[in-house]
């Protein structure tokens, strides 16, 4: 047994490996950077409080908070077809996962620029800001540093819910897993390579997180300060 | 050349402001004495719209407004004229000391970037710290940050600028730089409005001393003429209480 599940092992690897580079990642990435946009609007329609829309957002987390990821993603990709909106499988997916991590990164964003201290704002507008200037500048640079961490603890999250999309059809890392497990009779060692795969992925992303971190405090940005130096000399 | 008249404001039911009137003529240093809680700090965060009163007026410059019913255009047209200066400096953070000046030129004044980089060097050089314009808040004492939030209350050239009790978050060794560079502003002849603890700076910097309780002035006056003779009982009182302390700490 050990000969052919050594075999079975080794050349499995990369046919594991190729579409969760192919499609697993794309898809973590597409999802996310959707799931950012929608975050970021959703978030801030709340904290400028404008009236509608900051409700039409809190109903939104409500909804997409309380019902299971995998739920949404049927209804997107076999229900949304019986009112005439066909999808293709990827984009689907996309739009379930961004929509699903959306509501929870609106609320991590939410609390990071609550946490970003209320005196700025105020000196913000005394020395002339909007507030649409005052969001930009001042108050989203600093809530980034903030909301970082558990930004990236949903991006780890969602790399490894978009497993999820093997049941609408798509052929991303689980879905092969699962075909040459089937072929191969051996569930057990091609889950756990499977499993395997993901963690050398999420360990990666663990150290890009760790890298990033270090250079989101201000005063570490020396760069930035022997830049403005050369600058000084020339005025 | 900035007035505000009649005004009240009121946090929940308890009242801080009553109807009150008060001044500052161009070129003038007034310092706004009083005991914590009697509204000297409110009339500041009032007169610069941070408060919206209950009732109120306004006369800036050639501009009069009510100062209930105002639009944010008009408030920032006013606050525009208007440098001010916090207890807890209230920095940007994510900029350094150059760009905490530049900003409200560049982005709100549209200053072209060169002209707003040279007038900012300047500002910083007039509070002594042309050394740390690169350095971010974290990396400054706060003697240094409030001379930072100093420079960058001047740099648009407002009209007045409002200190509210800007030493009072410092320790007792930092208060002396910031004072210095007040003082500097006040004989160059900038238009100032001071809440503060700081009697000295008062009765040496000051042209008027208005003095605050419950929400109204009690006396007002020329600063020297103040603390020599006060002609309000509360105002002697307060004045032996807070001279009597100066005098122990020496």
């Amino acid at each position: 047994m050990t000969e052919r599940l050594a075999n079975i092992l080794i050349t499995s690897f990369t046919k594991i490996l190729m579409p969760g580079i192919r499609v697993t990642i794309p898809l973590t990435v597409c999802s996310f950077a959707f799931s950012m946009v929608l975050a970021l609007f959703l978030a801030i329609v709340q904290v400028a409080n404008i009236r509608g829309l900051k409700q039409l957002s809190q109903l939104y987390i409500w909804i997409f908070r309380g019902t299971p990821l995998l739920v949404q993603l049927f209804i997107i990709y076999f229900g949304l077809p019986s009112v005439g909106v066909m999808l293709d499988a990827f984009p689907a997916a996309v739009i379930a996962f961004g929509m699903n991590l959306a509501a929870y990164n609106a609320e991590v964003i939410r609390a990071a620029i609550l946490a970003v201290p209320e005196g700025q704002t105020e000196a913000a507008y005394l020395i002339g800001l909007t507030y649409p200037q005052l969001m930009v500048r001042v108050v989203l640079p600093q809530a980034f540093p903030i909301a970082f961490p558990s930004l990236f603890n949903n991006l780890i999250s969602l790399l490894k819910d978009t497993s999820l999309a093997s049941s609408i059809t798509i052929v991303e890392l689980f879905t092969t897993a699962q075909q040459i497990a089937a072929r191969t009779f051996e569930p057990l060692a091609m889950y756990c390579e499977a499993a395997v795969i993901y963690l050398i992925f999420c360990t990666v992303l663990t150290w890009v997180q760790g890298y990033v971190e270090k250079r989101l405090v201000w005063e570490h940005k020396e760069g930035d300060r022997k830049g403005l130096r050369g600058l000084k000399t020339g005025v | 050349m900035l007035e505000v008249k009649g005004l009240h404001k009121a946090f929940g039911g308890n009242e801080v402001l009553k109807g009150l009137d008060f001044k500052v003529e161009k070129g003038e240093v007034v310092a706004v004495l009083g005991p914590s809680g009697s509204g000297k700090t409110t009339l500041l965060r009032c007169i610069s719209f941070l408060e919206r009163v209950d009732r109120g007026e306004i006369l800036f410059g050639d501009l009069r407004h009510d100062m209930v019913h105002i639009s944010k255009k008009k408030i920032r047209e006013f606050r525009m004229q208007m440098g001010f200066v916090f207890q807890s400096f209230n920095l940007f953070r994510n900029m350094t000391a150059l760009h905490n000046v530049m900003e409200g030129l560049t982005v709100a004044r549209q200053v072209p970037r060169q002209e707003a980089e040279r007038i900012a060097w300047e500002m910083l050089r007039k509070v002594g710290l042309e050394d740390r314009a690169l350095y971010y808040p974290d990396q400054l004492s706060g003697g240094q940050q409030q001379r930072v939030a100093i420079a960058r209350a001047i740099a648009a050239n407002p009209q007045v600028i409002l200190f509210d009790e800007p030493t009072s978050a410092l320790d007792p060794e930092l208060t002396g730089e910031v004072l210095e560079v007040m003082r500097k502003l006040a004989e160059e002849g900038t238009t100032m409005v001071v809440v503060t603890h700081e009697m000295a700076f008062a009765r040496d910097v000051a042209d008027r001393v208005v003095f605050m309780e419950d929400g109204g002035i009690v006396e007002e006056g020329p600063a020297e003429e103040f603390f020599r003779h006060p002609k309000e009982e509360r105002t002697a009182q307060f004045l032996r209480r807070v001279l009597g302390d100066l005098e122990s700490d020496r």
